[in-house]
């Protein structure tokens, strides 16, 4: 660990310095690490039950909206919705418990404001 | 009286009285538990709407809740009782002046009526504002029973309060609307046909979803 640390201060200096030409890094910032994680973007899933939708709509056109005429595409509507429903509570559930191996960011986060990485001599 | 803020180790009051009447021999693992978790764990306050009577509705407290107003709630529930009333008086009228053939086909059962007349309120798909590329799109949307009743049961409550004469009672306009939406007619219902035509007007947008 110890070695692997001074390896990377040194390749650090010799980016920062101009004593070998430009210097590849021009950091307008400290380089220190931050104590918090970016939060992962969800997924963009897409819209669910837009075909028992569309189905439901055009009988509706059909029969000038009288939902009794309509009342077996209504059903199947109901029904996909209540489906979509558990799916994405199930999801959800599954995905705050563990993600393949890594951490999520707000328990990273946690983690690491409770042992944050001093760069400043308190 | 019942806390808006309870320990997480408080438990639930049991209301239901089917629960107190099985004998101790055929209980199942899991009620075994809950009784003995009950000897050590303290219990919530039980809310005022909450009974164990027959005659209770969750439906019905849940209406008496949107209507009251200022917490007056005796208020509320005299009127609930009072349309309830009416409803029946006028119901019992129609089936003594109807011929006998169409005596079986009148409901005079208010509460029956009342919840007929919800579910006829009750709209089936909502709109939604949906932010795309700087404008802002109404898209039909699915909509979760908990919010299809609010919404029947808010339409009720702003068209009884809004569109009705300086002089009628809440309970005689409330009474008409419940037997105007039980077969399909009145306001109410045109309200939910108009959100409806403008879902299927909208259709297009349907894909900005993305739940």
């Amino acid at each position: 660990m110890a070695t692997k640390c001074t390896g990377l201060q040194a390749k650090v200096s010799r980016m920062l310095s101009k004593e070998f030409g430009k210097p590849i890094l021009k950091p307008n910032k400290p380089l220190v690490l931050r104590n918090e994680v970016a939060n992962r973007k969800l997924r963009q899933g897409e819209a669910s039950c837009l075909t028992e939708m569309s189905v439901m709509m055009a009988c509706w056109k059909q029969s000038e909206f009288n939902h009794a005429a309509c009342a077996p595409e209504v059903q199947s509507f109901q029904r996909c919705t209540a489906l979509a429903l558990g799916e994405r509570k199930a999801q959800m559930g599954q995905e705050s418990s563990g993600q393949g191996g890594r951490l999520h960011p707000k328990q990273a986060n946690t983690l690491l404001k409770r042992h944050p990485n001093l760069y400043r001599e308190i | 009286v019942r806390w808006t803020r309870y320990n997480p180790y408080y438990l639930e009051p049991e209301p239901a009285k089917e629960v107190y009447r099985i004998p101790a021999t055929e209980l199942t693992d899991e009620q075994k538990a809950a009784q003995e978790l009950k000897a050590v764990r303290p219990i919530k306050a039980a809310p005022p709407g909450l009974t164990s009577s027959v005659f209770s509705d969750p439906t019905v407290s849940k209406f008496v809740n949107m209507m009251m107003q200022d917490g007056n709630k005796v208020l509320a529930k005299s009127i609930i009782t009072k349309t309830f009333e009416s409803m029946k008086r006028k119901q019992v009228e129609k089936y003594h002046k109807a011929p006998a053939t169409e005596k079986e086909v009148i409901e005079c059962n208010p509460y029956t009526i009342f919840h007929q007349a919800l579910e006829n309120c009750k709209p089936i798909i909502g709109l939604i504002s949906i932010q795309k590329g700087g404008k802002y799109y109404q898209v039909p949307t699915p909509l979760t029973d908990s919010r299809r009743r609010f919404l029947a049961m808010k339409w009720l409550i702003t068209e009884c309060r809004d569109n009705k004469h300086r002089r009628t009672h809440m309970y005689e306009k409330l009474s008409q609307e419940l037997l105007a939406a039980f077969i399909n007619e009145g306001n109410v219902i045109k309200r939910k046909h108009d959100l409806h035509k403008m879902a299927e007007a909208n259709r297009a947008f349907a894909h900005y979803r993305w739940w």
